[in-house]
């Protein structure tokens, strides 16, 4: 038995001339929340629709719950569940016919469904809503929805691609804590896959970076801001940027400098936030540049973004 | 077998539960029957010796199933568009299972719009030869060309990339399915050249067969022929469905 839940080693997918994935690489311990942090485009998806077996990759191979997800598809079918990026449940059938016919098509008799279906339907909140036809539901009640079908067979692994794409915040904090609880009280193994650097930071265990078909970093959340350092100051202003960002990595208590171009921000990572800002800003006016806003604080997952890809990553 | 039964039956549930979709079927092939049945009756009042209703009815029958076989398509391309048929491709069923519940759904939906055809045309008039064996086989004719047509519709959704679309090609090729065969005129009318598109029709086989059968006409075409060519169509647009289906679904 394998102690992990999904591991990859260079998956790639090519679709004729456009990489989707370059060389993907994971490993998520068994009852851990993994999410795969990068914006749209960077290929989270594409990973998650090879590793649920919907595509196969153009190369590297891939295991699921200890099946590969090629040669053993079908294996990897029946222990995992999967909710996708844009809505997908049938707007004609009630919540309930929903959960019953995903539960047909894993083939689970009719006693298990009827169980089933009252645990979730308490656990995602839609008691009163589950006879009702989907047409009728919110989005937030469609993604809960989606969850409870994602969870119907009591998966080993499940996968979420943006689960909280285009909620509110109440619901999107619903959600969260749905995610919370399942992994905490029955150990379930999460994949999921966000553009959310906060959504990353509540839920993640681990967090893998993805840019451009690749996972950049990975590791536990706070373990890839403390490699960061201890503060970071982020000065707004006009004037040289580049110039200013030199004139920065020359001080002696400033451990590294970044810019984010398009934003027109400059990170400096310092030993003490508070104790260097009168002289970071110092160093500023006497080089032409001039300062719009400062703030001091600890990095963020954000920052971590901006560390190993060059660039923001913007909702 | 299962994920069909399983698919098929929840096609089944979608439609009974679609009032505008049943409502409309079933009003299409009065309107088919009632209108250009009663009205082409006034201006020909028989073919070859026999009443136009029961000339005509045959061929407003096959219309029908093309009728219901373009909407059970509209429902997988539904699925598609709307991401639902990646849940049957993350679920541990066989990928042809999932063409099959929808080509069996669109089959039964074909052929219920083909039977409320039937039994309106009667009461409008037309009459059926007493032979039940031959209503039996020609149903099951009907059958094999509506999981035809359906094989073939299911082929158009499974590559079309919107709902309009869609509907554009199934138009192309309904119309000339209907109007190059001999469902509404006799084949000895036509002029040589059309003749020629006519035979190339399947259509035209499945209707000569089921007015001889149903209806007891003369058949114009051998009956081993039609047989032939209606399973051979089935096949091919089955074969169709599935090759284009297996492409849209491989990543």
């Amino acid at each position: 038995m394998t102690e992990l839940a999904i591991e990859a080693r260079g998956l790639i997918k090519r679709y004729g001339d456009l990489t989707a994935i370059n060389g993907v690489d994971l490993a998520v311990p068994t009852g851990t929340i993994f999410a795969l942090l990068g914006p749209n485009g960077a290929g989270k998806t594409t990973t998650i629709n090879i590793l649920t077996t919907l595509i196969q990759p153009t190369a590297g191979e891939a295991r699921v719950a200890g099946h590969d997800v090629v040669r053993a598809a079908e294996r990897v079918r029946q222990c995992i569940g999967v909710t996708f990026q844009d809505i997908a449940v049938d707007q004609d059938l009630t919540g309930r016919e929903v959960l019953d016919i995903h539960g047909q098509l894993y083939r689970q008799s009719s006693a298990e469904r009827r169980r089933r279906i009252g645990e979730l339907v308490d656990l995602v909140q839609l008691n009163e809503a589950i006879d009702r036809r989907v047409r009728t539901y919110s989005g937030g009640m469609k993604r809960r929805l989606e969850l409870a079908r994602g969870l119907m067979t009591e998966p080993a692994v499940l996968f979420l691609d943006e689960p909280t794409q285009g909620l509110d915040p109440q619901n999107r904090v619903g959600i969260w804590g749905y995610i919370r609880d399942l992994n905490r009280t029955r150990g379930l193994s999460l994949l999921l896959t966000t553009h959310y650097m906060d959504e990353a930071e509540a839920l993640a265990g681990r967090v893998g970076i993805v840019d451009h078909g690749r996972i950049v970093a990975e590791g536990q959340p706070n373990a890839l801001v403390a490699a960061l350092g201890a503060d970071v100051i982020r000065v707004r202003g006009q004037g040289d940027r580049a110039h200013f960002a030199t004139v920065m990595a020359g001080l002696p208590f400033v451990d590294r400098v970044e810019t984010d171009a398009e934003g027109g921000v400059v990170l400096v990572y310092v030993d003490s936030g508070s104790r260097r800002l009168v002289e970071v800003l110092g160093a500023a006016s006497g080089n032409a540049f001039r300062i719009d806003d400062v703030t001091v604080a600890r990095p963020s997952l954000g920052d971590v973004f901006l560390h190993h890809t060059g660039h923001a990553l913007r909702d | 077998m299962h994920a069909t039964y399983v698919i098929w039956n929840k096609h089944m549930l979608k439609f009974l539960r679609n009032r505008e979709e049943l409502i409309g079927l079933a009003l299409q092939s009065v309107l088919w029957v009632v209108l250009f049945g009663v009205g082409m009756r006034g201006m020909i009042s028989d073919v070859g010796g026999r009443d136009y209703m029961s000339y005509i009815l045959p061929g407003i029958v096959a219309l029908s199933a093309l009728g219901g076989a373009v909407g059970g398509g509209m429902v997988m391309l539904d699925e598609r568009l709307r991401g639902i048929l990646k849940e049957y491709l993350a679920a541990p069923i066989p990928r042809l299972s999932i063409l099959l519940g929808s080509a069996t759904s669109t089959a039964t939906k074909a052929m219920v719009q083909a039977a409320i055809m039937l039994v309106v045309g009667v009461l409008m008039g037309a009459r059926l030869a007493l032979n039940p064996l031959g209503w039996l086989f020609a149903l099951l004719l009907l059958a094999v060309f509506a999981i035809g047509f359906s094989g073939l519709a299911l082929a158009v959704a499974a590559v079309s990339r919107s709902i309009a679309g869609y509907h554009g090609m199934i138009f192309l090729l309904n119309l000339p399915l209907l109007f190059a065969s001999n469902a509404l005129y006799p084949l000895t009318v036509l002029p040589g050249w059309m003749k020629v598109v006519v035979l190339l029709n399947p259509t035209t086989y499945l209707i000569d067969a089921v007015r001889t059968l149903a209806f007891g006409a003369e058949p114009t075409l051998p009956m081993a022929l039609s047989v032939a060519v209606i399973c051979l169509f089935g096949t091919l647009c089955t074969w169709l469905a599935l090759n284009m289906f297996q492409r849209t679904v491989r990543g």
